[in-house]
């Protein structure tokens, strides 16, 4: 994630430094996780849409393309955060009848 | 039955014959039953419609789930594929972790499958004589979608569809009746599904 730095001053440098070690420190202290939904042969496309929209809060146009990516490629990361937030999420999709797992996001 | 629509309350409203309300019912009945008895390790199948399918002679599948399920208190549902299907494993490389997940979450799962089974059956009961039209509020909306996908998920195991386009065993009528339960079980989640994203009714003689 560290772009821009070929056209940043000395000063401008500094600062991305900065962050960039405050981003590295929240990555080290919290790996992130990722949230995966699986295809599978039972739930209708349209379910699978409707709880992206309705669980996550996807507008429309993305619970689709998400929808879409599980069907097509078989599997779609939904979304990214601490193993406690991604467990909620995966026992979330369990209720739902959607088959969901977590690992690392470098996993 | 007459699908899904969005009344002027808000509610969804649809008309289901006496014989659907019976096979609804029962397959919610059946499905909270398959989750108790799994729950509570407990040795005696309730499930009728599993049961009396394996009674057909050429119907080793529905017989080897039914007695694959549990014998002894089973931490993890992976001796019956439906039960692994209605509670996956939230690690696929990660056997300690998804059983540590398994352990904190699976109770609450099946507990609250088996209320939205219970709020399905109080929502269309258990038989009717003529027609029986069913009005559902926002909580029986969510417990009518998660029932009708868990039926689905347990009809998929026990009908060997694995893959997206499998139709499933078809080597006996209780299996071609199983089939198409299935998929008009598909049919009754879409009507809500598209009556969730109709806009309210809106009646002439609506003041």
């Amino acid at each position: 994630m560290t772009t821009g730095w070929a056209s940043t001053t000395l000063e401008d440098t500094r600062t991305s430094t900065n962050e960039q070690i405050e981003t590295d420190e929240t990555t080290v202290l919290g790996t992130p996780w990722v949230t995966i939904v699986w295809n599978d042969p039972v739930n209708l496309m349209s379910y699978v849409t409707y709880v992206f929209r309705s669980y996550f809060g996807f507008p429309e146009a993305e619970a689709e393309r998400l929808m879409l990516q599980v069907h097509n490629d078989g599997r779609a990361v939904v979304a990214t955060g601490t193993r406690e937030e991604m467990e909620r999420h995966v026992e979330a999709m369990h209720d739902y009848g959607l088959w969901a797992t977590l690992t690392k996001a470098d996993a | 039955m007459r699908g899904f629509i969005r009344e002027r309350d808000g509610r969804l409203s649809a008309e289901f014959e006496p014989e659907e309300v019976a096979l609804l019912s029962q397959l919610a009945r059946e499905t909270a039953e398959l989750v108790e008895d799994w729950r509570s390790g407990s040795e005696t199948p309730a499930d009728d419609v599993w049961r009396s399918s394996s009674e057909s002679p050429n119907n080793d599948q529905w017989r080897s789930s039914s007695e694959s399920r549990s014998d002894t208190h089973i931490e993890t549902p992976a001796d019956d594929p439906a039960m692994l299907r209605l509670l996956p494993d939230a690690y696929r490389d990660d056997a300690a972790a998804a059983a540590e997940f398994r352990r904190f979450t699976a109770d609450g799962l099946a507990e609250r499958k088996t209320a939205n089974a219970r709020a399905v059956v109080a929502s269309i009961g258990t038989e009717s004589t003529t027609t029986t039209t069913v009005r559902l509020d926002e909580p029986a909306v969510q417990a009518w979608l998660r029932v009708l996908t868990d039926i689905r998920l347990v009809l998929a195991t026990r009908l060997g569809i694995e893959h997206d386009g499998d139709r499933g065993y078809a080597d006996s009528d209780a299996a071609i009746l199983l089939s198409d339960i299935y998929d008009w079980l598909g049919i009754v989640q879409s009507s809500i599904l598209d009556a969730l994203t109709e806009p309210p009714d809106r009646a002439p003689f609506q003041s």
